[in-house]
């Protein structure tokens, strides 16, 4: 296998609690020592529920924000040793796409100036190609060239995700990051983005990391996937794999959640811990039902070859039973389309 | 930018022009600004010109506004008196925005101590009530009218420095920003083409009311004698010249009192309006 595109050795971030005279008191630890590794030309999903530290994670891998210890390796280069200048230009192979569509363009920005940005802050288009380049990103992801000359208020949520796609994509990036780029839209349009995804992915052969909480779309689309639980990961392995036997029980509760799904795993009781002061030991005892004494003491390592979960029990854990539906994301996203979609135009 | 399509600056302006009341007070204005640039031209006499015939006049054909202590013209006093007022009102403001605007965008921006070194500075000054701190340096300054300018200028500072250190503070949290650095804007870059046309909105509408309130203290410090010295004219020392004639020559003290009402209440009549039409909450939809 070849050096992997993007590489976290032991990723931290606490953000510091703070009272009202400014002494600290305590720290989240929104990400505590994660390690992952993202192939060429693969997808990888990262799930968890919300405030697991999924999407702090992704803004630690394209430094946007600074992590308190570990590192950041893009095509083997450490990002945490680069200058702000220097780590600016390297911008432009690495791109984030936003849930919110209507939170991530600029208000004041024509959609073609806000696409054409990324040309000009990496001088890749000289000026007199731009309005084509525009043009060509717009066709791309499906919007008609005179969006360029519109305002970003006047389109839909869905029209603005493929805007905010296209701004992504226009410097050429080897690797996106999609922070839930479907979760803040109607479900009658997130099977289209999906699609357009699954379909830029294939075509610019992206690297691309999906942070999402939603498993029908992860499935559809991921070649891995990782799973997260208060700042760490608990599984990760490939997406046929993890879906078809969840070797962390944590995972099987998560499959267990999809509605439709028909897997039978014991439910998980109570809420979350506080990220502030997450359990000793294994972070999940506290709500796993196989719960032993050593999970309340030892931290388990993230142990097993190509599928990797981090659990004392894994190997001891009753089999996970079998799933009724064979692809039940990838059911759901056809379901929907024939709904949604002029019949016969489903790609 | 230019306007194509549905800019963010036409439906504003729409919106504006559906305000009666902020179109009213923008018609004022103008009409303050015509009278203050065209002064010479519009004026019926010279405003310093005395006239031991003509002592404190009531209103005729001949002096509209009646004459004052010394036989100068009042209307010509009042049209010249508008100079000083928009000069002190306009250019202050101005000249506070400039201050203002890059000290508070630096602050939220930088963050840290320089972010709160700048925050307490501005805190203090805007403890000091507005007109005592102006008095002050002017008094400092020496009496003269771009003395009292500058004074008005510096007191309305903070105000500026404390918005857009909030505005900037906002737009630093938001996704679009967020999103402009994982571009790879420079710093500069997202202050001044990302941050700064998002927050000049709410400046707008404060650089309106405060117009309102420098020309209220430039009045006031002329009043005091420490704006526009005597003989030039100044609505505020008009005011203090006419108190002693109050009863026999009230019109000495309604021309320039009525100017001074009229275009502070214009002026915030358009902040009001401009508000209006601002209003982040109008721009979905």
């Amino acid at each position: 296998m070849t050096a992997p595109l993007l590489e976290l050795r032991d990723l931290r971030k606490h953000f510091p609690l703070r009272d009202a005279i400014g002494r600290r008191r305590g720290a989240v630890r929104a990400v505590d020592g994660v390690s992952l590794a993202v192939p060429r030309g693969t997808v990888l999903a990262i799930v968890g529920e919300s405030g697991c530290g999924k999407s702090t994670l992704g803004r630690l891998a394209l430094r946007l924000i600074e992590p308190d210890a570990g590192s950041v390796l893009f095509e083997g280069e450490d990002l945490r040793a680069l200058s702000p200048a220097a780590l600016r230009a390297r911008r432009r192979d690495m791109q984030l796409i936003f849930q919110d569509p209507f939170a991530s363009l600029d208000p004041r920005m024509t959609v073609g100036a806000a696409i054409a940005e990324p040309l000009r802050l990496h001088r890749i288009t000289p000026r007199a190609g731009e309005a084509a380049r525009v043009a060509e990103l717009l066709e791309r992801v499906g919007l008609r060239p005179e969006a360029a000359r519109r305002w970003p208020h006047e389109f839909s949520g869905g029209q603005r995700q493929r805007i905010a796609i296209a701004r992504a994509l226009a410097s050429g990036p080897r690797l996106v990051i999609g922070d839930e780029p479907v979760s803040a839209l109607d479900v009658s349009v997130q099977a289209q983005v999906v699609n357009l995804l699954a379909d830029l992915i294939r075509d610019l052969g992206l690297t691309f990391v999906l942070i999402s909480h939603d498993l029908g779309v992860v499935r559809h689309i991921a070649d891995r996937v990782a799973v997260m639980y208060l700042g760490s990961l608990v599984e990760e392995g490939p997406a046929d794999a993890l879906f078809a036997a969840p070797r962390h029980p944590y995972t099987r509760a998560l499959l267990a959640a999809v509605p439709g799904r028909g897997i039978k795993a014991p439910p998980i009781e109570g809420d979350v811990p506080s990220p502030i002061a997450p359990p000793a030991g294994c972070r999940f005892h506290t709500r796993c039902p196989h719960a032993e004494a050593i999970c309340r003491t030892e931290p388990p390592a993230l142990t097993g070859g190509a599928h990797l979960a981090a659990c004392h029990l894994q190997d001891r854990l009753p089999p996970a039973p079998p799933l009724r539906e064979a692809e039940p994301g990838g059911d759901r996203l056809r379901r929907l389309q024939s709904f949604f979609q002029p019949a016969g135009s489903d790609a | 930018m230019s306007a194509t399509a549905d800019s963010p600056a036409r439906r504003a302006l729409r919106r504006f022009l559906r305000h009666r009341l902020a179109v009213f007070g923008l018609l004022v204005v103008v009409l303050f600004i015509l009278a203050a640039l065209l002064a010479p031209w519009l004026s019926p006499a010279d405003p310093l010109q005395t006239s031991w015939t003509a002592i404190r006049k009531p209103p005729s054909a001949a002096h509209w506004f009646g004459t004052d202590e010394n036989g100068r013209d009042v209307l010509a006093r009042v049209l010249y008196g508008a100079r000083a007022s928009m000069a002190a009102g306009v250019l202050s403001v101005s000249v506070a925005l400039l201050i203002g605007v890059p000290i508070g965008l630096l602050a939220g921006l930088a963050g840290g101590w320089v972010d709160a070194l700048i925050a307490r500075i501005a805190d203090a000054m805007l403890s000091v009530p507005f007109l005592i701190l102006a008095i002050a340096l002017a008094a400092f300054l020496g009496p003269a009218l771009e003395n009292a300018m500058l004074a008005i200028a510096i007191t309305a500072s903070p105000i500026f420095v404390r918005l857009a250190r909030g505005m900037a503070l906002d737009a630093r949290a938001t996704d679009w920003v967020e999103a402009a650095r994982a571009l790879g804007n420079p710093p500069w870059r997202l202050g001044l083409v990302h941050v700064l046309p998002n927050i000049i909105p709410p400046l707008l509408v404060q650089a309106t009311l405060s117009i309102a309130e420098a020309i209220i203290a430039e009045a006031s410090l002329s009043f005091l004698g420490l704006g526009q010295q005597p003989p030039a004219p100044s609505w505020g020392s008009m005011l203090n010249s006419a108190q002693r004639f109050l009863t026999q020559a009230p019109w000495l003290a309604i021309f320039p009192g009525l100017a001074i009402f009229l275009v502070v209440l214009a002026f915030n009549l358009m902040g009001d309006g401009l508000r209006d039409a601002l209003d982040p909450r109008g721009e979905r939809r």
